[in-house]
């Protein structure tokens, strides 16, 4: 202990033999001080946010993760529509298919889940993207002839935005 | 709390943010999620019909509907004196770029919960000032203070946490987008990064595999079925969709199928698509586009004076180097392994936000981000030469000097014109801009001292200021004015340089001789009518005023008459002025006729300086260390 008191007491002498040493290191003292309370309070105000922000997140990536499967569930769905548009062509009973494609489309809908109107809408960039357009006098400018994919709408988010033939004059 | 900067990737077909939260960057999504081509801020910028402002998704969304009002890709004319026409407004390219920028703003601040003041902007490694200048304009005008502007694969170097690495190492950076393909090589040792050559493609990228691909799905159909599905839009479309998923897929998979049901109808009914694709397919489809890469990373390393087995990083950028085969053919061609752990397509955006955090004082880094200029820049000086002030490929940020003079005598005003490019003669380059600096005091030629500082920032901003010596009077100017250079420009320009070498020098050789000989005629001329008028013999004088006119009536004839001449005047104007001293009072020593030797070839040195327009090669080579050891200190304050 003795030795370890040796070298402070030295030091303490030499601060007291020379003032302006010890103005400087109270000065360097105070400014890392102030330093460390600084980044501590960034840590600090750093942590809260991210704590917030977990919470966030979290309810995020479920929501995201529920969407993506859904979409994958949505082009299934799809594919049972134009089955049942297919057979009905050829005349074959597609009743249970249809009840099979209401059961899904009540699933959608559990989950907040619904389509984007497009035929006959005017085009709205927010909900629907143009892939080619078509010269039609009858229709008013910009108004939707085809959808060549369906588009999906979760609240205000959308899911995948309506692919669609879009007129013009 | 400390201020956020954001990190902005602003990309020609699609722009990604990021921000520093909890230490490490994070991705801002946009307001309408992210795209079908991953990056959240497609680069594209629309006005309705009724006059709406629209950004980024639902701008692409709309974009074949309205084509004449939709803006894509202003990044390619960044920094040019072009000017979108728009509904009866024009708009710079920098306003466009400004649109998407704010666009990232709004979407940011609702993502962090705080105002955006300041972002760190990526830009490629081969902008010039200009288009650097114009990038931060566009920041300016979005509301946000660019705090620095850094290179696109120095950005994604960080990302990788390249900077951390104690060695010194040479790294490629692959960046392969949707329609871009960009090779840099860098060198990083020091805490600094510095570019070495960057070259690329403007017209290859991951576009054209997933083209390929589709081709291939639409070909086996119509094989199997005699359907040909590529005039069926809506068939096209869940083809497209199918195709980017089985591509995904197979960059972890060795097989998987496309597998559409009731894709088209015929009298004989239904028809599915189903057609199974094998990751060796997909290679050998894409293949070719691949191997298009190599000349663009044979050109960086050939230009960085390197071998492949000089690299010891390489770090790719983009979607399609997530496919196996980019991987594997950029480390075939290299040699090496590349980084892995970030995602290519938000490596550039996450740089940024590294950087923003380090200027931030969120993260801690002892790096100093060095570019450097990609072209010369210079000033005219007369007979239209190009002097070079701040040479190609110097590190910025940067200092340099020359001190010129007047070429007429009581001239009261100079142009300082500052040019950019690699060829000897002025008019061979592209300028930037000019300025004039006025009230010179009345002087024979020669005598005023014009000291010229070129200062460029770590944006790569230039400042030039010019200064008159004698009455500490300057002007200056900010290079913000526009040009219309483009990148293939300035690759023409690097490539016209090396072409015209020859040519060049010959024509500035005979600039060069012109303007001595002017000079030489102004100087014996005043010699022969003031300084020595008693001294000289009357003969000796006719000789010199013969031979001045003669050298006057070759100026307009070809170099080598004015040679010639010139050299008869001077060794007529030698052997007086030799006479002369001869005659003088005898000075004590050899020593001291060796001195006058040297005088006299010190002052023929010093006219030969006059006639380039600029005095005093040592001063300014002292001016030039000093602003250097000045660089050093400075970058060691950083």
């Amino acid at each position: 202990m003795s030795e370890n008191e040796d070298p402070t007491n030295e030091e303490n002498n030499e601060l007291i033999d020379n003032p302006e040493k010890t103005d400087d290191q109270t000065k360097k003292l105070e400014e890392e001080n102030s330093d460390l309370k600084d980044k501590w309070q960034r840590a600090l105000a750093d942590y809260q946010n991210l704590e917030r922000r977990t919470q966030v997140e979290i309810s995020q990536r479920v929501s995201s993760k529920t969407n993506d499967l859904l979409l994958n569930f949505i082009n299934i769905y799809e594919d049972f529509v134009r089955a049942e548009n297919s057979l009905s062509k050829e005349k074959i009973d597609t009743s249970g298919i249809i009840a099979v494609i209401k059961n899904m489309e009540n699933l959608l809908a559990e989950n907040n889940i619904k389509p984007i109107d497009a035929i006959g809408e005017i085009f709205d960039p927010q909900l629907h993207e143009a892939v080619s357009m078509v010269v039609d006098d009858t229709l008013d400018e910009g108004t939707i002839t085809q959808e060549v994919s369906k588009g999906y709408i979760s609240g205000k988010a959308i899911l995948k935005p309506s692919k669609v033939i879009v007129s013009k004059k | 709390m400390a201020e956020k900067i954001i990190g902005i990737d602003l990309g020609t077909s699609n722009s990604a943010a990021s921000v520093m939260q909890g230490g490490k960057p994070t991705l801002i999504p946009a307001a309408e999620g992210t795209t079908v081509a991953g990056k959240a801020f497609p680069s594209v910028v629309a006005f309705s019909k009724d006059g709406e402002l629209l950004v980024g998704e639902p701008a692409r969304r709309q974009a074949v509907t309205n084509p004449d009002n939709t803006i894509r890709e202003a990044k390619r004319k960044m920094g040019e004196d072009f000017l979108y026409k728009i509904q009866g407004k024009e708009y710079k390219p920098q306003q466009i770029s400004a649109f998407i920028l704010q666009k990232i703003k709004r979407d940011a601040e609702a993502f962090t919960g705080d105002t955006i003041n300041k972002a760190v902007i990526t830009v490629p490694a081969y902008f010039n000032d200009n288009q650097r200048q114009a990038t931060k304009d566009a920041g300016t005008i979005a509301g946000l203070e660019v705090v620095r502007i850094i290179n696109e694969p120095t950005a994604a170097s960080l990302a990788f946490g390249i900077d951390k690495s104690k060695e010194d190492m040479k790294i490629l950076v692959f960046d392969f987008g949707g329609g871009t393909l960009d090779v840099t090589i860098m060198e990083m040792g020091g805490g600094v990064f510095e570019v070495m050559s960057t070259s690329g493609d403007t017209k290859l990228g991951g576009a054209d595999m997933d083209q390929a691909l589709i081709d291939y799905v639409i070909d086996e159909f119509r094989k199997k079925e005699g359907i040909d599905l590529s005039s069926d839009s809506t068939a096209v479309t869940r083809i497209k969709e199918g195709a980017e998923k089985a591509k995904i897929e197979l960059s972890t998979v060795m097989e998987t199928e496309v597998n559409l049901p009731f894709i088209a109808q015929d009298p004989s009914g239904a028809k599915n698509l189903e057609v199974k694709i094998t990751r060796a397919k997909l290679e050998d489809l894409v293949n070719p586009i691949v191997q298009r890469c190599k000349s663009s990373i044979d050109k960086a390393l050939e230009d960085a004076k390197l071998s492949a087995s000089d690299i010891t990083k390489i770090v790719l950028i983009g979607g399609p180097t997530r496919m196996p085969i980019v991987k594997k053919f950029v480390s075939d061609t290299v040699g090496k392994e590349a980084e892995s752990g970030v995602d290519p397509m938000e490596a550039v955006a996450f740089g940024a936000a590294v950087q923003a955090g380090i200027i931030a004082g969120d993260v801690t880094s002892d790096i100093v981000l060095l570019d450097v200029t990609p072209l010369t820049l210079g000033i005219e000086t007369l007979g239209g030469v190009r002097e070079p002030i701040i040479e190609r490929n110097t590190t910025i940020p940067t200092s340099k000097d020359k001190t010129f003079t007047t070429a007429a005598d009581s001239q009261t005003a100079v142009t300082i014109n500052v040019v950019q490019g690699e060829r000897p003669m002025v008019a061979d380059n592209v300028s930037l801009g000019s300025f004039n600096l006025t009230d010179i005091p009345p002087a024979p030629r020669g005598v005023p001292q014009i000291n010229v500082k070129f200062d460029i920032d770590a944006n790569g901003i230039l400042n030039v200021t010019a200064k008159d010596m004698g009455t500490g009077k300057d002007a200056k100017i900010t290079i913000q004015s526009t040009t219309k250079m483009s990148d293939d420009e300035i690759k023409k320009m690097q490539e016209d340089a090396e072409g015209h070498a020859e040519e060049d020098k010959k024509k500035k050789e005979a600039v060069d001789i012109k303007n001595e000989a002017e000079s030489f005629i102004y100087t014996t001329e005043k010699l022969v009518s003031q300084d020595l008028k008693d001294k000289i013999p009357q003969e000796k004088g006719i000789q010199i005023t013969d031979a001045i006119k003669e050298l006057k009536d070759s100026l307009t004839q070809d170099t080598e008459q004015i040679k010639q001449k010139l050299e008869a005047l001077k060794t007529i104007v030698n052997e007086v002025t030799t006479e002369l001293y001869k005659n003088a009072s005898p000075p004590p020593g050899e020593q001291q006729s060796g001195e006058q030797q040297s005088g006299e070839q010190q002052s023929g040195e010093q006219q030969s300086g006059e006639q380039q327009s600029y005095a005093n090669e040592q001063q300014s080579e002292e001016q030039k260390s000093d602003s250097d050891s000045e660089q050093k200190s400075e970058n060691k304050s950083n």
